[in-house]
């Protein structure tokens, strides 16, 4: 990689500053795991690397029964699945984080800059998305907020302003009491999910009272499947509801079709595991299930 | 003063689990690779590649990049030697002239006192291609009126066509006669450390080039070659191999660009290839094509064979005719009632990049097709699979179709070893699964040489050892270590002739102007050969020493005892010892200065089979086997394997290090389940698309089963203490075990590698469908 100056600010402000200064020539870094890799291939070529390892109030994790939970920008992935609050309260966020890439990205990668990065092929922005995760954006004209699904724009871009800085995430308090975030890796040594799916529910008694289905890696931004939503609303899960479900999933997203998997094997596989999903958050009563 | 320790007296390692000698330099970060060098003036080398898989180079301009400060040169085709390169056919230039003949051919090169200077250098480099129509495949590039990647070719790099016994009326009175057709596809040899070379010319005008090499004196005669040198100007020395697997012998370009721009510039030149440019740059292993028809009499033996191959050689012949020639006929030496085969090989052109050399060399692609079609033999004929492999196994004491002559052979125990350990007696009774995820088990076998006389008319091997002037022994030898244990084998040998424990003895790195001449590290041949003459060594310098020693303590030979480093007479004055390096230093008093040096060599009874027209003969003195059995679990509705368990059994003669045995049996099948179900090179009109580790994904630990690992012991006469190569075998016979689980799983037979969830699918489906059509029935 080209030499690059590397400057420290302090505060967000600082760095906006910086950024809005620099324009082009100025990117951010966090935890770099994924920015070193363009660095040195030359993907990006900046003059200035902005350190975001001083700036103060980007680190740590709240949680408020009413408020929900904020989540600084430079958490890594490896605190965020060891956090007590999330693992009490957002389990399928700590479990996502938790199995996500490999140790060394998980401790050395933060979900802000996993975000920023914009990659589709990742799983937080799915999971988050299923959790309703707005994202806080600061600038030294001050902040605004966007959901998830707003932020994420395109292939590896956003909506972030050139001198805008992801500070935080924020998760309402949870509404469901089940969830389940599942990758599908086309096989055991591809290492970026082909497609991933968070699943959450509510329960009453028997039927699934509410539910949220949301599906990544696949598409570029991650799809909300609404329809299946409704669908399982109300309904106990049976072997017949899960495959119903799991099919209304599969026609309702437009798969990516590129090197790593056709749009055909993409919606096959995602059909299989939204069913499989279905199946092991709620699963079917003996009478419903089938014998294969 | 010199000092030794007393040494007690140390048992022979032979046959115990030695660790590498070299193993904590590289464990604590010391060993040197090439890529470390540093010297004073230094530059920095990158090239810039073919954008164009076929095209009329118009114009070069380099004067933007040749006016970058920092910028010491910028070359291309037209200034490289205008004499051409290669293994046996000479047609590839250091840069390109004219045209370029595949993605990542090296068209310009730039030397800057930096590499990210070179690189901002090449960015100003513009070169005007004009496009040329592609050959995009092996099929179109043999068919008539196709365009041409070398002219006057016809795009048929070689064509082999083997005879032997009447084939047709073996044919006809076959009992079952069964033929198919095989695909494999390429593989990135995948070592971790990518090319990195240091080259310069030294006082006297030597060119001088440090590289990541198997085989210095090969590469040593092809720099020569391609600069109309003497191979007295030019010296070449192993740095540190970090992998090579077959991709470090005389195909790759990284260390001959750099030697020739050092030759040229009259400066020190680092190149060291990004793993981008190791991925152009590199050969893959050709991509075959195998049709295969078999056929075996009432007993289950197979008595006709006939495979017929078209292999895709990329734009530029090197090894891949080689490759070739073993995919073609080596497995032919499996069976041991075989006496009639005809065999017809043809390597075309393409603007593929350049296919060759990588472990296995051609035997992986064959033993894919073979193994397959025997399971699918042994069905047809009702018999087990694993019966079947053996009754055709041959055995020691056998001569082959093709005139290998087998002093041993342990393809029938290893067979025997991996169904005992993946449980097939119980297992194969086992009840079908029927639910979503269903297990299957598969076996293979593989043979291949140790050592092959091809290079010349010798496939000897040479070491020297001396005694220092302190009691260690240092040995030289022409074989490379890069990783597989080379070196300790060697040491383990002449320590045990001498009785001295490995940790006193050194073996140095090879360099042309010190090291004894050795063809290198390829074709599995340095356990047999250096192996040998390391023993050979060995006993030469214990003989010096009981001259010695008997002349100074005036006891004969016959009543000395040489243990510990020490020799002593067994029954009188037991009290006088002498130290190796007493020894020593008493040699070199008396013989004028001269050390205690001694020079073995070994040239295996071996025939040059290459030289007569039927290429029939004994080419090596030694063949291995392997076999492998996977039990595999496949995913119905995602088409996914999972390898639950495997076993790799690995006749090695004798494994006189079990614990490289082993490591390198696992790493063989490691790269072995990678072939054939994860790597895949993915071309759109000839044009590398996933040349990364991200997305040409080799497997990881995570992606891997326990692989165990097991060794049969047949003795090989003619080898070192019965040895002969390790584990290179073992990286033949897993992809046909994993087809053939899979295919004992869930009904599908997978005859185009890789393995993948979308042909598991489609074949699933095919397989539901055809039994959906009325009258359908199970085969």
């Amino acid at each position: 990689m080209r030499d690059v100056d590397y400057l420290r600010p302090e505060t967000v402000a600082e760095a906006s500053a910086l950024l809005a200064e620099l324009g082009e020539g100025g990117r951010l870094i966090a935890g770099g795991t994924a920015l070193l890799l363009a660095l040195r291939q030359r993907m990006v070529a900046p003059t200035h690397l902005v350190s975001l390892a001083r700036v103060g109030g980007l680190r740590g994790i709240t949680y408020d029964p009413r408020d929900g939970l904020r989540i600084g920008a430079l958490t890594t992935h490896s605190a965020l699945a060891r956090s007590a609050v999330v693992r009490a309260h957002y389990p399928v966020l700590a479990d996502m984080a938790g199995r996500l890439a490999d140790p060394q990205v998980r401790n050395q990668g933060t979900l802000g800059g996993n975000l920023c990065y914009a990659d589709p092929t990742t799983d937080p922005p799915t999971c988050l998305a299923a959790l309703d995760a707005r994202l806080v954006l600061g600038s030294a004209r001050g902040d605004r907020s966007l959901p998830v699904t707003e932020f994420l724009v395109d292939y590896f871009t956003t909506a972030l302003h050139p001198d805008e800085i992801l500070t935080g995430i924020r998760l309402p308090p949870p509404r469901f009491d089940l969830g389940h975030h599942a990758r599908f890796h086309r096989t055991a040594a591809e290492h970026r999910p082909l497609i991933n799916l968070t699943l959450l529910a509510r329960r009453d008694g028997d039927t699934v009272a509410e539910a949220r289905l949301v599906v990544g890696a696949t598409t570029v931004v991650p799809t909300r499947v609404a329809a299946a939503e409704a669908f399982l609303a109300g309904r106990a899960v049976t072997a017949a509801v899960a495959r119903e479900a799991a099919d209304i999933v599969a026609d309702a997203v437009e798969p990516l079709s590129d090197l790593r998997g056709t749009a055909a094997f993409r919606r096959d596989m995602l059909r299989v595991m939204a069913r499989r999903s279905i199946e092991r958050l709620m699963p079917p009563g003996m009478e419903g299930r089938e014998v294969a | 003063m010199t000092t030794e320790a007393r040494l007690d007296g140390a048992a022979s390692t032979i046959g115990r689990p030695t660790p590498p000698l070299n193993a904590r330099e590289k464990l604590t970060g010391r060993a040197l690779y090439a890529a470390d060098f540093k010297m004073p003036g230094m530059l920095h080398l990158k090239v810039l590649r073919s954008p164009h898989a076929h095209a009329r180079i118009v114009s070069v301009d380099t004067a933007a990049a040749r006016a970058l400060p920092g910028v010491h040169a910028v070359l291309c085709g037209e200034d490289t030697p205008d004499r051409l390169t290669g293994v046996h056919r000479k047609q590839h230039r250091i840069l390109a002239t004219s045209k370029v003949r595949f993605v990542g051919e090296e068209v310009v090169a730039v030397a800057a006192i930096d590499e990210e200077t070179a690189r901002d250098a090449l960015d100003l480099v513009r070169v005007a291609y004009e496009p040329l129509p592609l050959v995009r495949s092996m099929d179109e590039a043999l068919r008539p009126g196709a365009a041409e990647v070398h002219e006057n070719t016809g795009n048929l790099s070689i064509e082999y066509n083997v005879e032997r016994g009447d084939v047709d009326a073996a044919f006809a009175g076959a009992a079952l006669v069964h033929e198919a057709t095989y695909e494999t596809t390429p593989q990135y040899p995948g070592y971790l450390e990518p090319m990195a070379t240091v080259a310069w010319v030294d006082g006297d005008g030597r060119l001088v080039v440090r590289t990541s090499t198997q085989s210095v004196f090969l590469q040593r005669n092809r720099y020569a070659d391609a600069l109309g040198l003497p191979v007295s100007a030019v010296r070449v020395i192993q740095a540190t191999v970090g992998g090579a697997f077959g991709g470090k012998v005389v195909e790759e370009c990284n260390s001959l660009i750099c030697a020739w721009m050092a030759h040229r510039l009259g400066r020190p030149v680092s190149f060291v290839n990004s793993r981008l440019d190791d991925f152009l740059g590199a050969r893959s292993s050709p991509a075959e094509r195998i049709t295969l028809r078999m056929g075996v009499d009432a007993e289950g033996h197979i008595i006709a064979k006939e495979v017929r191959i078209l292999a895709d050689c990329g734009a530029y012949e090197g090894l891949a005719t080689h490759v070739l020639q073993v995919s073609l006929v080596r497995s032919d030496n499996m069976h041991r009632h075989l006496r009639n085969v005809r065999s017809n090989g043809r390597l075309a052109f393409t603007n593929h990049p350049p296919r060759g050399a990588v472990r296995g060399f051609g035997g992986p692609q064959a033993a894919f097709a073979l193994n397959s079609h025997m399971t699918e033999m042994a069905q047809a004929l009702g018999i087990d699979s694993v019966d079947f492999m053996k009754r055709n196994a041959v055995r020691a004491g056998d001569t082959s179709v093709h005139g290998f002559e087998l002093g041993s052979a342990g393809l029938a125990e290893c067979f025997d070893q991996v169904s005992e350990a993946i449980g097939w007696a119980a297992k194969r009774e086992r009840p079908r699964d029927r639910g979503t995820k269903r297990r299957g088990i598969g076996f293979a076998g593989a043979i291949h040489v140790s050592g092959n006389r091809e290079m010349g008319n010798w496939d000897g091997s040479i070491v020297t050892a001396r005694v220092t002037a302190d009691g260690r022994v240092t040995l030289s030898t022409g074989e490379s270590d890069m990783g597989q244990g080379a070196y300790t084998m060697l040491a383990q040998c002449c320590a045990s002739e001498l009785g001295i424990p490995v940790s006193r003895v050194t073996v140095l790195p090879t360099d042309t102007d010190l090291s004894p001449y050795g063809h290198g590290s390829i074709a599995s041949r340095v356990t047999i050969l250096a192996g040998n003459a390391a023993i050979r060594a060995g006993r030469a310098i214990r003989g010096r020493l009981l001259a010695l020693a008997s002349e100074v303590l005036g006891v004969p030979e016959g009543d000395l005892t040489i243990a510990g480093g020490e020799i002593y007479a067994t029954s009188t004055s037991p009290n006088r010892r002498l130290t190796f390096g007493e020894l020593s230093r008493l040699h070199l008093y008396r013989h004028g200065g001269e050390e205690l040096r001694v020079t073995a060599t070994y040239d295996p009874p071996t025939f040059l089979a290459m030289s007569r027209p039927d290429q029939y003969g004994n080419v090596a003195p030694g063949y291995s086997f392997a076999a492998q059995a996977v039990e595999v679990e496949v995913d119905t509705e995602t088409g996914q394997v999972e390898i639950l368990a495997t076993v790799v059994s690995d006749d090695c003669g004798r494994a006189l290090n079990p614990l490289a045995v082993h490591g390198q049996t696992c790493g063989a099948a490691a790269m072995g389940i990678g072939w054939a179900l994860y790597e895949e090179m993915k071309f759109e009109d000839c044009r590398l698309l996933n040349g990364n580790l991200a997305d040409y994904t080799m497997p990881t630990a995570g992606s891997l089963p326990h692989i165990r690992s097991e060794i049969v012991e047949s003795m090989e006469p003619n080898g070192p203490y019965g040895a002969k190569g390790a584990s290179e075998t073992a990286m033949l016979p897993g992809a046909a075990a994993i087809a053939n689980a899979v295919h004992d799983a869930v009904g599908v037979r997978i005859r185009e590698l890789p393995i993948t969830p979308e042909k598991i699918l489609a074949g699933l489906r095919a397989r539901a469908s055809a039994d959906a059509a009325p009258g359908a029935s199970h085969a």
